[in-house]
């Protein structure tokens, strides 16, 4: 394990924080959390070896404007998810915990995930030719995306501990 | 209680979770007719091509039926639905008991009634019956011949063209994938794929199929004979609903389902490629027999037969395929008809990346994207949840549209959006 997979922040992985939400009122759309996630599914997880690999590694999140605003998505692992329904080749599928899972050696690219993800949250890795998404950095005991969010925009939880903070912080 | 499943495929093994979410004891019993069960036919054309092994057909583990305490009676054929005793008769003499009973019994490939159909060498692309005959086709072929230009033929033929053979397809209709496609998004494609080598013969249909046992060749209606070794039927699919119609079950297209996919007869419920489904797009009641909704539905059907009261949306005509690296996905109403309908396209020919929206009063009801498919999915949400997107109209065809642009749109329409993974946009956009 590289330092950084060390690192614990205050979102640590348990039971219940499965879930990864954007507070769209502070993403500031610096695009850490895409870098960070990028680094962290690289093969050395650090940002100088990572930018000189072939092909280079991709990010599970994107940032995107909004009208003025920002967001910070990727997959919300929903409870009917679409994309497991929809993988014909059984490569997408729900985890014990909830979550949503990818066996990427079934994974055929026939992106029928793509064609029925609400959030855009899949996309193609062109060179290995299977969809790729958001995987909870299994490497980790956080999450980088939200360990580097420098606004605290990203927070891992549970929707209902989400609301909580949004309602008191309003 | 005994829950019948009639069917293996995708239907029928979603409808055993669907029980098995709640009822965790009750014996369940699954008829299908292929030997083989747990694997998934859309993968055959992949398997055919030599891009995955035998063993990633199969999409669930195959201690499947173990794990879920399923009887599975597979090569065997369910004949009768006897309503009135609650007794199923299959094809090797058993007797079933049943107290629900889901018919998933899918569709088969279309036949075409031409002279020389029977030759060997003649194979449609259904399932792991007909994959394993074209395979030992294979060396002895240097030409095949698909007939039909729809996605199944389509498929076989790029899969055959990856194993090196010379590969026609005629197609009846004026272009290539016309259930799925409009002009623009299927001249694209043919141009990718006759690039490749695969020649399209569009207007023509099979007038007979030449040889005396063997496929020698084929007769084509414009008096064109072409020779081959191999001839694929890619003609699309229809509904296996003999069993429904002689249990004197409501049959129209498909058998009939119900919003909680139940038929016109008590305890019997209904999925998959047999079921006929409101159509979210047209609101008609419509055939949609694509895996997804086989899925979906096998799942709530099964969560309904074991006591459940989950209403069932309704299906959508959707697909996803790619050729030689170029994908194309196509849902909804994508050439429209009637009247009333916008049609909104973009196409950048030299990179072949195409976009087309099709609205009705201005909702999204069909959507094509040729090249650039990311974000798809959104446009599959708006369609599911029939929003009047006229506010974000002008900026649908771009390239960069993804979900924060239609968040202002989920927010205003939260009602429709009560699902938890919407909760955060709606909360705090």
């Amino acid at each position: 394990m590289s330092p950084a997979t060390k690192k614990v922040s205050a979102n640590i992985k348990n039971e219940k924080a499965l879930k990864i939400f954007c507070d769209i009122r502070k993403c500031v759309a610096c695009k850490t959390c895409e870098l960070a996630c990028a680094v962290e599914h690289s093969k050395d997880k650090e940002l100088l070896k990572a930018i000189k690999e072939t092909p280079l590694p991709k990010k599970r999140r994107h940032v995107s404007d909004s009208f003025g605003k920002t967001l910070s998505v990727g997959c919300q692992h929903c409870k009917e998810a679409a994309c497991v329904a929809a993988c014909m080749s059984g490569a997408l599928y729900k985890d014990k915990d909830g979550t949503t899972k990818q066996d990427k050696d079934k994974c055929v690219g026939c992106w029928m995930c793509i064609m029925v993800c609400p959030f855009g949250a899949i996309d193609r890795r062109i060179e290995e030719h299977v969809a790729v998404k958001c995987d909870l950095c299994p490497d980790r005991d956080d999450y980088a995306c939200v360990a580097a969010c420098p606004t605290g925009a990203l927070f891992a939880g549970t929707i209902d501990e989400f609301e909580k903070r949004i309602r008191e912080k309003r | 209680m005994h829950y019948v499943i009639i069917g293996g495929s995708a239907a029928g093994i979603s409808a055993v979770e669907g029980i098995r979410e709640t009822d965790k004891k009750s014996k369940i019993t699954l008829i299908g007719d292929e030997k083989v069960s747990l694997y998934s036919r859309c993968l055959l054309s992949y398997l055919l091509a030599g891009t995955i092994n035998e063993g990633n057909l199969y999409f669930k583990k195959k201690d499947f039926f173990k794990i879920n305490n399923v009887d599975a009676l597979l090569g065997a054929r369910a004949q009768q639905v006897d309503l009135k005793n609650r007794i199923i008769t299959t094809s090797d003499k058993k007797r079933i008991e049943f107290d629900k009973v889901l018919i998933a019994t899918g569709a088969r490939s279309k036949i075409l009634e031409i002279p020389g159909i029977d030759n060997k060498g003649v194979s449609a692309l259904r399932n792991i019956k007909d994959a394993d005959e074209i395979k030992a086709m294979l060396k002895k072929t240097r030409t095949a011949v698909v007939l039909g230009g729809g996605l199944i033929g389509l498929r076989a033929a790029y899969a055959l063209n990856n194993k090196g053979i010379i590969v026609k397809v005629a197609v009846k209709s004026p272009q290539i994938l016309s259930q799925i496609l409009d002009k623009t998004a299927a001249g694209l494609i043919q141009a990718k794929v006759e690039q490749k080598g695969i020649e399209i013969m569009k207007g023509l249909e099979a007038k007979e199929i030449l040889g005396k046992d063997a496929v020698k060749g084929i007769l084509l209606d414009n008096g064109k004979k072409l020779e081959c070794e191999l001839v694929i039927i890619g003609k699309g699919v229809e509904p296996n609903v003999e069993l429904a119609k002689q249990a004197g079950i409501d049959v129209g297209a498909g058998i009939a389902a119900g919003e909680y996919l139940q038929t016109s007869a008590k305890d019997i419920f209904t999925a998959g490629d047999v079921a006929q489904t409101k159509d979210i797009a047209s609101g008609e009641a419509s055939l949609n027999a694509i895996w997804p909704s086989a899925v979906e539905q096998g799942k709530i059907a099964g969560r309904n037969m074991a006591g459940g009261k989950e209403k069932y949306d309704g299906s959508m005509a959707m697909n996803s395929i790619e050729f030689f690296g170029l994908s194309v996905i196509s849902m909804g109403i994508t050439r429209p008809k009637a009247q009333g309908y916008e049609e909104l396209s973009a196409i950048d020919e030299k990179r072949a990346v195409y976009k087309k929206i099709v609205l009705k009063e201005g909702v999204i009801k069909g959507f094509i994207s040729v090249g650039k498919i990311e974000n798809s999915g959104v446009y599959n949400t708006l369609i599911k949840h029939g929003i009047d997107v006229g506010e974000i109209k002008d900026i649908l065809l771009d390239e960069k549209f993804d979900y924060a642009k239609a968040m202002p749109l989920i927010k205003k329409n939260k009602e429709k959006f009560d699902k938890e993974e919407f909760r955060d946009s709606v909360i705090t956009y």
